[in-house]
């Protein structure tokens, strides 16, 4: 006890200065929580304000883009507002709104412009954050969807679990965001339902819940070889006339690609013929794309899958799964883990896994010169007094050029229209309309049956729509998925005609 | 220690009255608030022009004034920073127990129904009750240093009571009961371990300056003396930990470290702490499932938005509901169902609700109080007489300011949340009356003592005049 | 908009400005103590350390601060605490009056001596004078500077 040293004086300094330091630290979280990240916590459904907003505010009505009434609401014995949904097919896009079960789809993602909690107009928006006392009407929403073109599309899916999404390549706009199995979703919003429905979904194994055409991962298969034909042509690995001499004489035995075998076989009509990129697509020869797939390398396959949305997520209305090339897990160029796997996902096996929406935004940027528009479902705000506030359409990504995309097309319009092309894909075809695609019939291991894909675009010299549809174990791609986009496209322009 | 004979010698000076003006200034701005606070709530609660829990308000600015005027007649020379500080930390407090539901907490006193906002105005005007007698009686420190063990004991005593006798209170068992009252030890034990380590490091800061035991390149002090404090940390911070009360024990070790450093000015102890700390950590992560369940809400509290992670998830949107400025008092925290979005928010939350009504303002401007309080306990410590008092001014500055920064690190997410109060804000007797007394002691400490009488003229009157004093 | 919500909104920011107004204003206090701090470091005006004590209760060596009242006796509220069997529990004050030293016994039962004289009533006193209370002993030296 000989005094105070002035040693303490020092470490009192820095202890004050650590001080300093850490309020400063814990000052910079309140602001990340309070300004930085606050507007995506306020406007989420889940925020308790509002919560206790939903309770009492009457949601605005959601339609189709022909006005068709989507969601509306009604009020219970309380006076308490509750929702209701005309239709079930409109599930994996519309959701729900539930007062127990909170709420799904554009329900969810527009919840604050349809509960009015936030005003498409900015200076009123402020004014309501003011005074909020100020009363709040739900604004309503106009979407793109076609009510009839959803119905025939869940219809078409009938038992088997799948998904259609369906858009026009020139605005984003989607007509169609399909998926199966769909639940009534009355049952989940109306107060005085059986809680035990909503329960029995959850669990339910082919999980309805599940908004299969954003959410859903499938592996593509053979339309996945519209990917690497952009990244083959855009990076000049080949040019639309390149053959490779490998390919005729690999079909009978496979293609040996450091030990393995990529099987094929399944056209033997063209055997001796060296295939180019048009006949190659048209009879889907996996071996020619296999080779395509080793001459890009897997590097120049990551990038250019990835300018299509592949390995990012989608700036779509609805949260969205990413897709991807490679699990990235191997070290060769891309991600891949050897030469075996690039090539198998070249044609869309291997570790290659695809939403419907992504599938569908591919044949969009084929269709629209590589332009690929934000996909969108909700093409306007409309306040309550009536003012409308249009989203207007935007150009999401220039993923490649024309040059790439003309190429491509035709040998989509020959897999449709061309002699061998239509045993692939019998049923797409639309009357009278030139019409492009590709089907896929992917492997998915095990015993069952492999998926259903088609993906495609017409009329394929003018493109009006571009669509994706998968049907889980559907057997190969002619036996349902191509029939069913071809029922959906020719209800298109049967409607486009009226 | 009786309180006359600590003022001063009778007779010797006679006690003259000092006016403490920046105190009163301060404090002048503190009751604005309270009266501000009160008309904005009332406004936003009946619109009309009310000024909501007036009463309450009036009650406890009259005690501040109360303490003010009472250090001011004793003419105590202490700190003029603290007392306003702290009041307007229970202010805001209070404004907030009077804006939630009174129903949160109630207690009946005979035929006396007490709410929320008014327990805790008995709790603050009993917290500035100590503060008050603190600052204008204690004069020495002796009887704080010299029986550190019997302090020591008696802390250790009153936390194996709580654990044998205690109730289980949301699975910890943190609250001893006697008769009416309710308590939590813990608050108490922090400040009863600051006095035994400022009193333990004070008396063998020299010996613990050597390096005796040498293990590989780690130079420690003889190990002997070094027994007795780690022996005491380490039971503080294990009966805590298994009375589940993390907050706590993590304040225990932060207080330790930091005073360890200022007695000893060396850093790599500190390391060695803190390295010691992070396995304890791990260890503690390991061994419990309720640390883990801590650890995982943390890392992602959207995982389980309705269950493990409601509160936390709550709270972070309330902090976002409130933006800049905030959404108003009385305005926000909006009930679901009758029920509040956080049921915590008056012991856990207090700074998420203010977040929300006051803004990112606020929290800042509270933040900005604590640190202080930190630097008037610092700034005490680098004045003090001895290294007893510099390092019972830096203990005591440091329990508020530490606890303080890890609930507010909790209530942000930027560390697992422990359950500690928000010192002076959050409700509760033991909190409040815990870091009153911390309050108290460093005004007392802080004093700078009686101001020289005038000289005598000369020594004969002088020797006469002390006399007659006597008499 | 309504005045009464525009009031309202005055009021809530006035809330917040006051809040503010406070921290400048301690942080104006702040500022002027570190500033004083700086013109006259060191207000120590005298110290006590001991030389002798047979009992460690003060320990020797230890050095304790002489403000301008200082009371010395086994009470713990005295600014000097001796717990010492032959010291009073009031034992003597020393006092700072103008610019010198005084010391007086304050009846205590074995009296206290200043360089070995018994102390009557008030003794002035000098840097450098040994006090004796009970067994303890104590110089007096210059404050630190």
């Amino acid at each position: 006890m000989s005094g105070r040293d002035p040693g303490m004086g020092r470490s009192l300094t820095r202890t004050m200065l650590v001080a300093i330091l850490a309020v400063a630290l814990v000052g910079v979280g309140a602001t990340w929580w309070q300004v930085v990240d606050a507007s995506r916590l306020t406007t989420s459904p889940d925020d308790a304000a509002n919560v206790a907003a939903a309770r009492t505010v009457v949601r605005g009505v959601i339609r189709d883009r022909d006005g068709r009434v989507l969601a509306a609401s009604k009020r219970d014995a309380n006076g308490e507002p509750y929702r209701v949904y005309p239709t079930d097919a409109m599930t994996a896009v519309i959701g729900y709104a539930s007062r127990r079960y909170g709420s799904a789809g554009i329900e969810r993602a527009f919840d604050a412009e349809l509960t009015g909690r936030r005003d498409p107009d900015p200076i009123q928006d402020i004014l309501d954050h003011l005074d909020p006392s100020r009363t709040k009407k739900g604004n309503d929403l106009r979407t793109s969807l076609s009510l009839p073109l959803q119905k025939l599309a869940v219809q078409l899916l009938g038992n088997d679990a799948g998904a259609v999404v369906l858009l026009d390549p020139r605005t984003g706009e989607v007509l169609v965001d399909a998926s199966t199995p769909t639940y009534d979703p009355n049952q989940i919003a109306d107060p005085t339902a059986d809680p035990a429905y909503f329960a029995a979904l959850r669990k339910d194994p082919t999980s309805p819940l599940l908004p299969r055409a954003t959410l859903g991962l499938y592996t593509p298969g053979s339309v996945f070889k519209i990917v690497t034909a952009v990244a083959a042509l855009a990076s000049g690995a080949i040019t639309p006339k390149t053959t490779f001499p490998k390919q005729p004489r690999s079909e009978k035995s496979g293609l040996l690609v450091d030990g393995y075998r990529v099987k094929d076989g399944h056209h033997d009509f063209t055997q001796p013929k060296a295939l180019a990129l048009s006949e190659a697509t048209e009879v889907s020869c996996n071996i020619f794309y296999a080779l395509a797939g080793l001459a890009t390398g897997g590097a120049d396959l990551v990038r250019w899958a990835a300018a299509m949305g592949f390995g990012g997520s989608i700036p779509y209305d609805l949260p969205t799964e990413v897709s991807q090339v490679t699990s990235g897990k191997g070290s060769a160029p891309g991600g891949f883990v050897d030469r075996v796997e690039l090539a198998n996902a070249a044609y869309g096996q291997g570790e290659v896994l695809a939403t419907p929406l992504q599938m569908a935004l591919v044949a969009a940027a084929v269709a629209n010169d590589g332009v690929i528009m934000r996909p969108r479902v909700v093409t306007a705000v409309v306040s309550p007094s009536g003012a409308v506030t249009p989203r207007p359409a935007e150009v999401w990504v220039r993923a490649f050029g024309p040059d790439v995309a003309k190429p491509i097309r035709e040998a989509m319009t020959l897999a449709v229209e061309g002699r061998y092309g239509e045993l692939f894909t019998s049923g797409a075809k639309v009357p009278g309309v030139l019409t492009a695609g590709k089907s896929g019939t992917a492997e998915i291991g095990g015993n069952g049956e492999p998926n259903s894909w088609f993906i495609g675009f017409a009329p394929a010299d003018d493109p009006q729509i571009a669509i994706a549809v998968v049907v889980e174990h559907g057997g190969s791609g002619a036996t349902r998925a191509s029939p069913i986009a071809g029922q959906l496209m020719r209800a298109y322009f049967a409607q486009a005609a009226q | 220690m009786t309180a006359a004979a600590a003022v001063a010698p009778r007779g010797i000076v006679r006690i003259r009255p000092r006016l403490r003006r920046r105190e009163a200034m301060l404090l002048l701005i503190v009751c604005a608030v309270l009266g501000v606070g009160g008309l904005s709530l009332g406004m936003t609660t009946t619109d009309t022009v009310t000024v909501a829990g007036w009463q309450l308000l009036v009650i406890y600015g009259g005690a501040l004034v109360a303490v003010h005027l009472a250090q001011s007649l004793a003419g105590r020379r202490t700190d003029q920073v603290l007392l306003p500080t702290v009041g307007l930390l229970g202010g805001i407090g209070l404004l907030l127990m009077i804006r939630l539901p009174q129903d949160l907490v109630a207690q009946d006193l005979g035929s006396l129904h007490l709410g929320l906002a008014q327990l805790q105005t008995v709790w603050l005007c009993l917290g500035l009750a100590v503060v008050g007698v603190l600052a204008v009686a204690v004069r020495s420190d002796a009887w704080l240093r010299m029986y550190k063990y019997t302090w020591a004991l008696a802390g250790l005593t009153l936390l194996v009571l709580t654990f044998v006798f205690g109730i289980d209170e949301g699975g910890a068992r943190l609250t001893l009961v006697v008769g009416p009252f309710s308590g939590q030890p813990s608050e108490l034990l922090k400040v009863i371990l600051v006095i035994f380590l400022a009193g333990y490091l004070a008396e063998y800061r020299p010996l613990l300056a050597t390096e005796r035991t040498v293990i590989g390149p780690i130079r420690l002090p003889p190990l002997p003396y070094l027994v007795p404090m780690l022996a005491m940390v380490a039971l503080g911070m294990g009966v805590v930990i298994v009375q589940r009360d993390l907050g706590a024990a993590l304040l225990f070790y932060i207080v330790f470290l930091v005073l360890l450093y200022i007695a000893t000015g060396r850093t790599a102890w500190v390391g060695l702490g803190i390295a010691l700390g992070a396995v304890a950590s791990v260890a503690l992560y390991l061994a419990f499932p309720h640390v883990r369940e801590r650890v995982s809400v943390w890392l992602d509290p959207f995982a389980d938005p309705l269950g493990a992670g409601f509160q936390i998830v709550q709270a972070l949107h309330a902090f976002a509901r409130g933006g800049l400025f905030g959404v108003g008092l009385g305005a926000g925290l909006p009930e679901i169902a009758g029920n509040l979005p956080i049921p915590a928010v008056h012991t856990d939350f207090p700074l998420a609700a203010i977040g929300e009504e006051m803004g990112l303002a606020a929290v800042l401007g509270i933040l900005a109080l604590y640190l202080v309080v930190l630097e008037r306990g610092l700034r005490i410590a680098a004045a003090a007489a001895d290294p007893f008092r510099a390092l019972l001014a830096a203990g005591l500055a440091l329990v508020v300011g530490a606890q303080a920064l890890v609930i507010a690190a909790g209530d942000l997410r930027l560390m697992p949340l422990t359950g500690i109060t928000l010192p002076f804000v959050s409700y509760g007797g033991s909190s409040i009356l815990a870091n009153s007394l911390v309050v108290g002691l460093l005004l007392a400490i802080s004093d700078r003592g009686i101001e020289a009488p005038a000289p005598p003229r000369t020594r004969g009157p002088v020797m006469r005049a002390l006399r007659r004093g006597r008499g | 908009m309504d005045p009464f919500v525009l009031a309202l909104w005055a009021v809530r920011l006035a809330l917040l400005a006051l809040v503010w107004l406070f921290l400048f204003a301690v942080a104006r206090v702040l500022m002027r103590d570190v500033r004083r701090a700086a013109a006259e470091p060191g207000a120590e005006l005298g110290r006590l350390v001991v030389v002798a004590s047979p009992d460690r209760e003060p320990p020797v060596g230890a050095a304790f601060p002489v403000d301008a009242v200082t009371t010395i006796g086994r009470d713990l509220a005295s600014t000097v605490v001796i717990a010492d069997a032959f010291a009073s529990t009031e034992h003597a004050v020393i006092t700072y009056r103008g610019r010198a030293w005084f010391i007086e016994d304050r009846g205590s039962t074995n009296g206290t001596y200043v360089n070995g004289s018994l102390v009557d009533g008030v003794v002035p006193l000098a840097v450098g004078d040994e006090i004796q209370v009970g067994r303890v002993r104590l110089r007096l030296e210059r404050g630190r500077r």
